[in-house]
């Protein structure tokens, strides 16, 4: 039975205490490991510790992660935070036994970062005036700089796989900055069959992006 | 190759960037928000001390019911048998009954020597008698207990607490013996349901304070327990003079916000010791069924004062 320490004082108490005393005196004691299956278990437990080990020790590649998919630092911030609170509020989501928990947040983050990149595309899609594919960004950092190449090379690798039609249209609204009208105009085609290879176009440059930053992931 | 050469070297991982300044106190302030510290996920049942002393006390009735007539007989705890143990909670939960009608002859009685009638009497008995027993004995103190005030204090076995909290001290000793009843028959151990274990934590983790004052291992200590698995949690148990009145913080399933909650900002001071432990075996030391040698602790801080906690939680537990 357990007293639940609230003993009234007196002799019962100390009789009860002497009586119980552990015959140990020494205990074998373990360092805290940094086991992703330890990480879990005390996520799940509800240690705030935990949390902040886990973004000292991850937040880095998480952030690096997004940064990569968006090129934007504002962007990958958000998505790092949505990352970490994906993790807090449901720990039970991560499984150590699939993987580590470094590849868990960085797919979880390329994934919310993909998610953005068409959101982005959906956006510029509806503003039939100003179709550009890329948004006009403040003055980039080297970094800044680095990172979007990478998104942009995959971009440009998906823009090459569209059909002729299709990719003449991206080529003409979005690297050539026309106007749905004027880009119908250069092709020779109804400005009604332009709009519609865009339309395409971006749906399909969606589903081929979607596939290169998972599988890069 | 010659000795002087190296060996290849692994291609290092590319370097990350530098995370932004303050995006830690973001992301954590924002964590606090959606789940607040100490509060395990997933979040067990909520249930009522007397739901809790019913449910320890059926899994006890069937864990009896399934038992052979000749497991009855094995040494189980102390001098007593099997069946002896059963006439044991028997004669506690008589006591139980009195100190719930208000005699004031059990509050300091000795919880062994007490019941030590109770478990005598069983002997000679059939099996199927001794359970019978029990299981009017421990009907009643569920009717009795749930006919009380079950915040009004009462008083036995040295112990003066609320009514609520008797309920759970006996769900957990009901586990206890259940698993000493197992061990007595070479049965595989029994974890009690997430819900009821939820409320055992809670109450170990918040004895703690009481438990190294009587071991005098009472040297300021602030303890930041993580219990692991189903019915866990987390708190921050200030040890000796550094705090008084149990376990504060986090508060594990049924606690506020605790640490790191507010504003982002760090806990004000580390603690001096981090014990991580399986719940279920955190119970199992308090209750004196282990030590901590044979459990798979994690230990961070002062490693003499976690070694001094660790020894002074099963020194409230009694047979």
């Amino acid at each position: 039975m357990l007293t639940a320490g609230l003993l009234e004082e007196g002799p019962a108490a100390r009789v009860v205490a002497d009586h119980c005393r552990p015959a140990y005196d020494r205990v074998s004691l373990q360092r805290v490991g940094d086991s992703d299956v330890l990480l879990a278990a005390r996520l799940g437990a509800g240690d705030d510790r935990a949390l902040s080990e886990a973004f000292d020790r991850l937040g880095p590649a998480v952030y690096a992660g997004a940064l990569r998919v968006l090129g934007d630092a504002a962007a990958a911030q958000d998505v790092v935070q949505d990352v970490f609170v994906e993790l807090w509020s449901h720990p039970g989501r991560y499984d150590p036994g699939a993987g580590p928990l470094r590849a868990y947040l960085v797919l979880l983050a390329r994934h919310r970062a993909v998610d953005l990149v068409r959101s982005e595309l959906r956006r510029v899609a509806r503003q039939e005036n100003s179709y550009r594919l890329v948004p006009r960004l403040p003055d980039p950092t080297p970094l800044d700089e680095a990172m979007v190449s990478e998104a942009a090379a995959a971009v440009r690798a998906a823009v090459q796989r569209l059909p002729a039609g299709q990719r003449q249209m991206v080529e003409l609204a979005y690297f050539g900055g026309l106007t749905c009208r004027e880009a119908a105009k250069a092709a020779g085609i109804p400005e009604g069959t332009a709009k519609s290879r865009l339309r395409l176009a971006l749906a399909k440059l969606e589903t081929l992006l979607d596939r290169e930053f998972l599988e890069s992931s | 190759m010659t000795g002087e050469e190296r060996p290849p070297t692994p291609p290092a991982r590319p370097a990350s960037p530098v995370l932004p300044a303050g995006l830690r106190d973001r992301v954590v302030v924002a964590a606090m928000r959606a789940r607040a510290a100490g509060r395990p996920d997933p979040l067990p049942e909520q249930i009522a001390p007397d739901e809790a002393f019913t449910r320890a006390a059926d899994a006890f009735h069937r864990l009896l019911r399934g038992l052979p007539d000749a497991d009855w007989a094995r040494p189980a705890l102390r001098d007593l048998d099997v069946q002896g143990l059963v006439g044991h909670l028997t004669g506690v939960e008589e006591d139980v009954q009195r100190c719930l009608a208000g005699d004031p002859a059990v509050a300091a009685a000795d919880h062994v020597a007490s019941t030590q009638a109770a478990a005598v009497r069983q002997a000679g008995r059939r099996p199927a008698e001794t359970r019978a027993e029990w299981r009017l004995a421990a009907d009643r103190t569920i009717e009795l207990a749930r006919a009380c005030d079950l915040g009004a204090e009462v008083a036995v076995h040295g112990m003066r607490i609320p009514v609520s909290l008797l309920l759970i001290v006996r769900a957990f000793e009901l586990w206890v013996h259940d698993n000493d009843i197992r061990q007595a028959a070479a049965l595989p151990s029994s974890v009690p349901d997430p819900a009821t274990l939820s409320l055992m934590t809670e109450v170990a983790a918040r004895l703690l304070p009481r438990a190294a004052a009587m071991t005098g291992a009472d040297e300021p200590t602030s303890l930041h327990l993580v219990l692991t698995g189903p019915g866990g949690g987390t708190w921050d148990v200030p040890i000796g003079t550094c705090g008084e009145g149990g376990a504060g913080g986090e508060g594990g399933a049924g606690g506020e916000g605790g640490a790191g909650g507010e504003g982002g900002e760090e806990t004000a001071e580390p603690a001096d010791v981090v014990i991580v432990s399986d719940a279920v075996d955190f119970c199992r030391l308090v209750a004196n069924r282990a030590t901590p040698a044979g459990l798979d602790l994690h230990i961070t801080g002062d490693a003499k004062r976690a070694a001094a906690v660790l020894a002074a939680a099963p020194v409230l537990a009694l047979d």
